[in-house]
């Protein structure tokens, strides 16, 4: 590939100063920087402004042959935003503007490389009643990939994952044609998917591999003005899963309910892994820490809703002391931080937290994140718990009921060193070998999948239906040129 | 059960206590030392995930974005994020030193907002070290300074001053009225800004000491304090700066430093001891922290009202580089008159003004962006002026503001009209 006649003919589209082929922007994008998969490769980096100069680089890129990637912060713990086979990166950051909100509907349109750092501070500043949903992940990472990809906010237990708040799409195709899913395909309005053809999965799931989404509509959420954040602790996650498992069959005005164990806790408490018990179960410490949100409009209603859970939790003997009360527990000095999770201990509504990578002090991090059945939680932590002490490793797991009860995200991450060759093939074997155990749950899929992944449930996946991939990514990318390498279709 | 007030809430300010500001929330960061080379800090450079905390102040309602550099060059390399893995990159030979990466380092007025917003403790609070250290190891491979930053240290060594004036003119603020006491043993240093283009400043500034009764003088030879050379990585030629000013303070028999200037009140007190390893045993003060222990005496009255409604910049040299952020205001807040309006980014989150560390010589489009978002930033609180007490400051805004839309001054101005 000759990169700077290319980046030539990219200049006339973006103008020379948001084009580069220099080492030291191509490092900057060779690799996510925090997980354990390989390093890619990036020729060119791009940062288009529009719709319309994304589909002009796209033309390009078609003319050339050359892979496109899609990205705005390439952070995710699938490595999925890594340029595998060369090319050019279509960095989306200044495509950032939220474009309208509709209080009515309850959504907002916003473009492809929003992040949740801007879409935040938009809402609170011009929308202050309303709120969309919040990963735990950086404000830096990107709202639209999040969603694309099924990442899960604090609103999961009534929105379900991200996928379930995208109303509709705006996309530049790999041939570089501009279409738009749901209802804004044939009106102005953003309100859903419904009741047209859903095609808006052709771009759900797919790991930026079928196109370039350029807008979306994203739900947004009243603030209602009664919120109580629980967070009982219990000895074993066998003790306290029950309970959770019932709170989300109950309604009871519940928006969020996490479920945690000790490593992760400590990892939000910014412990390095030396300062941290491999095993607090075997030292006694309670190793099951639940977050239950409910929020209300009355007061009434607030407080009905609060006994209710109250005597739910004591039913699991499990007392139900709420997050102000725990946190008097915790050690002053780690107030500061914890102190940001909820707003009636002064935190923001809602919050980003991020701390996971000062738990290792080794900046890297990837996880085995997966949708499961509920009826597994408890043995996918086990099962991965496991593996993790084998090697030494502190288990770090999280769950999240989701969608009203309807399933759950579980996942177990493991930190490491990634200045540390050895730290990093250690890392590699251990998701390898929680991946491999915890595939012996039925109904255990990882969302945001490496390309290993890729590959382990294509060769479970029904043939009919890989053909069926296969053949979809065929027609929406005769070239191959988007995203390849991430293990979709025929790639 | 209490009700949430979204108002309130909305308008939350950060929260002492909160995050990783409050320095004992982490409880086995590593405690390192300042003002090493990039070798003592490259075992911390790779814990950065490029997570882009350190773009906007998430404590803030809105979370307003912060660093002028990323801004303004839109590429992850230009944010803390990308310089950090830069740095790895080199410190592990995974990259080498190249103009480009010379110019990235340098496209940065090291205002440190970013850091302040990392939660990662060491980045936190040592990143403002590896940016310079970064620019020291541009200088020693022959990368750094730039050509524009090059021009005026050659200037800084023959005339003593980056603005290509004369070394003869230094003093030429000085009018009749000004009382000076030959062997006083406090020195009013000036600094380069405020001699040749800033004035009003030095004049205000000398006013207030002759009506508060102070004995100063200013140095015959007073020569630049060597911050320019010393933000660009320069850091042998501003040593030498150092110790000839050192020697010349010695040699005048001075014990007590007031200056007016946010650049040079950072690079005496700190810089010169700190990192050059000179202890001059000489007490540096910056103007409002001397006025304002004037006014707890009660030696200063304000006896004029200044009807203005003003907001504040922090200057970067103050503020973040040094910590200083309630004494201007506190002087402000009591002159009779004048009503404090704070911008949305203030104190430790505040939008660098775009003149610091070589950028308005080497970077003159993003000097303008970064002054022009300040400036808006200024006017959108309704405030009638913007009032700084960095000459450096205040000299970007007057230059950037477009049809007298709002004013700026330095905060001696606004003490001299009140006294």
């Amino acid at each position: 590939m000759n990169n700077s006649k290319v980046v030539l003919e990219l200049e006339q589209i973006v103008g020379d100063k948001y084009v580069s082929d220099e080492p030291e922007i191509q490092f900057l994008y060779h690799y996510d920087f925090i997980t354990a998969e390989p390093e890619g490769k990036c020729d060119i980096a791009i940062m288009p402004e529009s719709a319309e100069e994304v589909q002009e680089i796209v033309k390009i890129a078609n003319k050339y042959k050359i892979p496109v990637v899609p990205w705005v912060s390439g952070i995710n713990f699938g490595s999925i935003a890594t340029p595998r086979k060369g090319g050019i990166v279509v960095d989306l950051r200044r495509m950032n503007r939220v474009l309208e909100v509709n209080e009515d509907d309850m959504y907002a349109v916003v473009e492809g490389g929003i992040t949740w750092a801007d879409l935040k501070g938009y809402l609170d500043k011009h929308h202050p009643n309303f709120r969309a949903g919040i990963t735990y992940s950086p404000p830096g990472t990107g709202v639209i990939p999040s969603c694309l990809c099924y990442g899960m906010f604090d609103l999961g237990m009534i929105g379900g994952t991200g996928a379930e708040f995208i109303n509709g799409l705006e996309v530049i195709l790999p041939t570089g044609e501009l279409i738009r899913t749901g209802s804004c395909s044939l009106s102005k309005y953003w309100f859903g998917r419904q009741p047209l053809p859903d095609i808006s999965g052709l771009f759900i799931g797919w790991e930026g591999t079928t196109g370039i989404v350029t807008k979306a509509a994203i739900k947004l959420w009243p603030k209602l003005p009664y919120r109580t954040d629980f967070l009982p602790i219990a000895s074993r996650m066998e003790d306290g899963a029950p309970m959770m498992i019932k709170l989300s069959k109950a309604g009871l005005g519940i928006v969020d309910l996490c479920m945690i164990n000790m490593g992760w806790t400590q990892s939000l408490q910014c412990f390095d892994q030396k300062m941290v018990a491999t095993d607090p179960v075997a030292l006694g410490i309670p190793d099951f820490v639940a977050v239950i949100t409910t929020q209300a409009y009355t007061e009434e209603q607030h407080k009905a809703q609060c006994e209710a859970i109250k005597s739910i939790c004591i039913e699991h003997n499990i007392e139900p002391f709420t997050a102000e009360v725990q946190i008097r527990n915790f050690p002053k000095n780690m107030w500061g931080l914890i102190h940001h999770l909820f707003p009636s201990t002064g935190g923001q509504l809602p919050i980003h937290f991020w701390t996971c990578w000062d738990f290792s002090r080794g900046g890297g991090g990837e996880w085995i994140g997966c949708y499961v059945s509920i009826r597994n939680i408890v043995k996918y932590y086990n099962l991965a718990r496991e593996v993790c002490l084998k090697y030494d490793k502190t288990p770090q797991f999280y769950s999240r009921i989701m969608f009203g009860g309807h399933y759950c995200v579980a996942r177990i991450n493991v930190n490491f060193n990634k200045n540390d060759p050895e730290d990093i093939k250690k890392t590699r074997q251990i998701l390898k070998e929680i991946h491999d155990a915890v595939q012996q749950l039925d109904g255990v899929i990882m969302y945001k999948p490496p390309k290993w992944v890729v590959q382990y449930y294509k060769d479970k996946t029904l043939p009919a239906t890989n053909k069926l991939i296969e053949n979809v990514k065929k027609f929406l990318d005769p070239n191959n040129i988007m995203n390849p390498g991430q293990g979709i279709g025929e790639d | 059960m209490e009700r949430i007030d979204l108002k309130k809430e909305k308008t939350k300010k950060y929260l002492e206590d909160r995050g990783i500001s409050h320095i004992t929330a982490v409880p086995d960061q590593q405690k390192l030392d300042r003002y090493k080379n990039l070798e003592y800090y490259k075992d911390i450079l790779y814990q950065c995930g490029k997570c882009g905390t350190c773009r906007t102040a998430y404590h803030e309602e809105g979370w307003p974005h912060v660093c002028p550099s990323g801004e303004f060059g839109k590429f992850e390399a230009y944010y803390l994020g990308g310089k950090n893995l830069l740095s790895w990159a080199l410190t592990t030979g995974r990259l080498k030193w190249t103009e480009n990466m010379a110019k990235i380092f340098y496209q940065c007025s090291v205002c440190m907002a970013c850091m302040q917003q990392c939660q990662i403790p060491e980045i936190h609070h040592y990143a403002g070290e590896w940016l310079m250290a970064m620019r020291e190891e541009a200088v020693q491979k022959g990368f750094g300074p730039m050509p524009e930053q090059q021009k005026y240290t050659d200037h800084v060594t023959k005339e003593y001053n980056p603005y290509m004036e004369k070394h003869k003119d230094r003093t030429n603020w000085i009018t009749s009225n000004i009382k000076e006491t030959p062997d006083a043993k406090l020195a009013y240093f000036v600094g380069c800004t405020t001699s040749y283009r800033e004035q009003n400043v030095a004049i205000a500034t000398a006013e207030i000491l002759n009506s508060l009764g102070v004995e100063f003088r200013v140095l015959k030879d007073e020569r630049c304090c060597g911050s320019p050379v010393y933000m660009t990585g320069q850091t042998d030629k501003a040593k030498e700066i150092a110790e000839t000013n050192i020697n010349t303070f010695k040699n005048e028999g001075i014990e007590r430093i007031i200056t007016s200037c946010a650049g040079c009140y950072r690079t005496l007190k700190e810089i010169y001891p700190k990192k050059f390893g000179f202890e001059h045993g000489i007490e540096v003060l910056h103007l409002p922290e001397f006025l304002l222990e004037k006014l707890n005496n009660d030696e200063l009255t304000f006896n004029n009202k200044v009807n203005m409604k003003i907001t504040y910049h922090d200057p970067c040299h103050i503020g973040r580089h040094m910590g200083i952020y309630e004494p201007p205001r506190e002087v402000l807040t009591k002159i009779p008159g004048i009503e404090l309006i704070e911008m949305a980014r203030n104190r430790h989150n505040a939008w660098c003004c775009g003149s610091g560390g070589g950028v308005r010589s080497a970077f003159k489009d993003l000097s303008i962006f970064a002054a022009n978002e300040r400036i808006e930033e200024a006017k959108e609180t309704t405030a009638s002026a913007i009032v700084s007490c960095c000459p450096f400051c205040l000299n970007q805004f007057k230059t950037n503001i477009d049809n007298n839309e709002i004013q700026a001054f330095d905060l001696s101005e606004l003490v001299r009209k009140a006294i």
